[in-house]
């Protein structure tokens, strides 16, 4: 016996992401999905975020990985409310632990919540968590040819920022190269050039995280 | 990996299915499965085999249909088909644009035993 159905298979998924978005609307906060390889300079990033964005900005963090706490650590004493999610053998961080999440935050005290997704390329891309904005970091030691790599990562960004850009002459990193390629995949996000290290960019950044919250 | 995660949901999603049928076995089960979710239809059919065990899906098989992406131009509307990782409209030469098709897994047919037939399949 044959049965059509037409199912969304994954309808549980995608309506708690739905609630989450809603949630987090009507509290009132500006919540960002920050995505990239391991290593490209999330945390740091988040470090320096916080630490400009100064304390009335009350931002929360829900942070990401397979294993330890040494992020949520390293995010402690800033300010900023923390929240580590381990993902076991996950490789993206899904809406139910999202949700879980957010139940341990106040969320009406916030304007900013980050959530530093599990350092991946590929899967966080395929997965609505409820935020309202992505944002894709692309480091200079992972090569300039990323962009054209992982296009889905990059088509859904709402900003697209470069990151150690200390290093790109060391490197030889081809910021044109980069460009060429959003060009032909993602002309909407602006390309943010940033180095936490020399605080490069922080100032662009800064400017349209506010902005996004003017925009609420 | 997130292939198990999508195994998993599309287990929960043919018993549910199932059980509204009076469906005592799930031989085949077809997933239509949209190009901007990255699935390797190869992970899915193995992670699907781990999740199914144990189910009246144990032995099932997995078609996996491959939707295109299509692509909405949102300065100028056009709707398009990005192809090769680009998604430049053919209009207005932007690459800003919405996903409106290939962002979905669904589920379309399962082949299926009733009771009754199961019944008298048994020697």
């Amino acid at each position: 016996m044959k049965i059509d159905v037409v199912k969304n298979v994954l309808e549980a998924s995608e309506s708690l992401a739905g609630a989450n978005r809603e949630r987090l609307a009507a509290a009132g906060v500006v919540s960002i999905n920050l995505m990239s390889a391991p290593g490209s300079g999330k945390t740091t990033l988040l470090q320096k975020t916080i630490c400009a964005l100064g304390p009335q900005s009350r931002s929360a963090v829900l942070v990401g990985d397979l294993q330890t706490s040494r992020d949520a650590e390293r995010l402690a004493g800033l300010g900023a409310q923390v929240i580590q999610i381990n993902t076991g053998s996950g490789c993206h961080l899904s809406p139910t632990q999202v949700a879980r999440g957010l139940d341990g935050l106040a969320l009406r005290e916030l304007q900013f919540l980050f959530i530093e997704n599990v350092g991946n390329m590929v899967c966080p891309a395929a997965f609505d968590l409820g935020e309202q904005l992505r944002v894709v970091l692309l480091s200079s030691p992972e090569g300039d040819d990323k962009v054209a790599k992982y296009p889905t990562l990059f088509q859904g960004a709402d900003a697209i920022l470069l990151t150690k850009m200390d290093l790109i002459e060391l490197l030889g990193f081809s910021v044109s190269r980069v460009q060429e390629d959003l060009a032909k995949i993602n002309t909407h996000a602006p390309l943010i050039r940033l180095s936490a290290q020399t605080g490069e960019g922080m100032d662009p950044w800064l400017a349209w995280l506010r902005g996004r919250r003017d925009e609420l | 990996m997130h292939e198990m995660s999508i195994a998993t949901h599309l287990v929960e999603c043919i018993l549910a299915a199932a059980a509204e049928n009076d469906v005592a076995r799930i031989e085949e089960v077809e997933v239509e499965v949209g190009a901007m979710r990255l699935v390797v239809p190869e992970a899915l059919e193995m992670a699907f085999e781990a999740a199914r065990a144990g189910t009246i899906a144990a032995g099932a098989a997995l078609k996996v249909v491959e939707v295109a992406p299509v692509a909405r131009c949102r300065p100028c509307g056009r709707t398009f088909h990005p192809a090769d990782g680009e998604f430049l409209c053919p209009d207005c030469g932007q690459a800003d644009a919405d996903i409106v098709e290939g962002n979905d897994i669904r589920l379309t047919s399962m082949v299926c035993c009733t009771e009754e037939e199961a019944g008298e399949r048994q020697p």
